[in-house]
């Protein structure tokens, strides 16, 4: 009696099934898996990876011996893993661990650049605030919306692995005086910030960018 | 370069501990604290305002450091006179939402404004 082709290919050999005669294998090591539930909706999964003695594939019983070949059109047999009612069991969403890469500083030639984001900064000041006049309410989106801008162009001219912090000050030009400080903890080898300075009649405007390296 | 990844699981709760957790007790604090002690009753001056704003960044980063979390941190402080003038500030991160975070605090008297922020970055 010819062995039936497992068309899954799973592991354990192809058993002996008597496809001529008429007699139905009991218990048979069914080489088709996923059946249609005829008679009995007992199914095992289709791909799975368990050392073959320990899983327990039977055939349904009822179901013709021999090969049944599990036709394109089911829709079971596209999951991995099927359930005992018949419904595929969707995996939940897995978080991917990445390999650490033990990188605790960034390579040569690839740190923060100070001068070149300072001139980003400026470019991207001078063009984006050029005749603006200062308004209570505008200026607020427009500090919003600059910063936003200032940090996607900055990011151009960031190596990969730098986290950065961009802030931007948007005041009115009055007769006052104003200082920004600003202070780290980090490491001065990889480490580093830029900031700009823009000014006309009715608005000035400090940008600052802060780049640090993520080990 | 691409990222060997070394194993897919649920994701289990984080070890380092958010930033956010940190600004909402303590680097609100710190920030209060150090502004208070520094220019807590002064009028503003243009001679003096350097060493305070150097005061207010230091205590308040120094503070940060002491709680010895895997952080590096970034402290802004920026002191402005009072005049009748508008300011806006706004600040944009480029970092790890998980466990990153930021803290602003705003102190003003009858002369001056002050504004300190504090950025934590994990690494």
């Amino acid at each position: 009696p010819p062995a039936e082709r497992n068309p899954t290919g799973d592991q354990e050999p192809p058993a002996n099934l008597s496809s001529g005669q008429g007699i139905p294998p009991a218990p048979a090591r069914g080489t088709e898996e996923g059946k249609p539930p005829l008679l009995l909706s007992r199914r095992s999964s289709i791909l799975s990876t368990l050392p073959a003695p320990l899983a327990s594939r039977r055939s349904s019983l009822g179901a013709a011996p021999g090969g049944r070949r599990p036709s394109i059109g089911c829709p079971w047999m596209l999951h991995s893993h099927v359930s005992f009612s018949g419904l595929p069991l969707f995996q939940p969403v897995l978080k991917t661990r990445l390999e650490n890469t033990y990188r605790m500083r960034p390579d040569k030639g690839c740190k923060f650049n100070a001068g070149r984001v300072q001139q980003v900064l400026e470019g991207a000041l001078a063009s984006a605030l050029g005749t603006t006049v200062y308004s209570p309410q505008g200026s607020a989106l427009l500090a919003q919306s600059l910063v936003e801008l200032l940090q996607s162009q900055a990011k151009e001219v960031v190596p990969p692995r730098y986290k950065l912090v961009c802030n931007v000050l948007l005041g009115q030009q009055g007769q006052q005086s104003l200082l920004v400080a600003s202070r780290a903890l980090w490491d001065p080898e990889s480490d580093s910030f830029a900031s700009a300075t823009f000014s006309n009649a009715s608005l000035f405007a400090v940008a600052t960018v802060h780049g640090v390296y993520f080990e | 370069m691409e990222p060997i990844i070394i194993s897919s699981m649920p994701d289990s709760n984080s070890d380092l501990q958010g930033f956010l957790i940190i600004e909402n007790t303590s680097t609100n604090w710190y920030g209060q604290t150090a502004i208070e002690s520094a220019i807590g009753g002064n009028a503003y001056q243009h001679s003096k305002v350097n060493q305070w704003t150097t005061s207010v960044v230091e205590q308040t980063l120094s503070q940060l450091t002491k709680l010895g979390k895997p952080f590096k941190y970034i402290v802004t402080c920026v002191i402005m006179q009072k005049n009748g003038a508008g300011l806006h500030t706004a600040s944009s991160c480029f970092w790890d939402n998980s466990s990153d975070g930021t803290c602003t605090v705003r102190w003003e008297n009858k002369t001056m404004y002050c504004i300190v922020s504090a950025f934590g970055l994990a690494i």
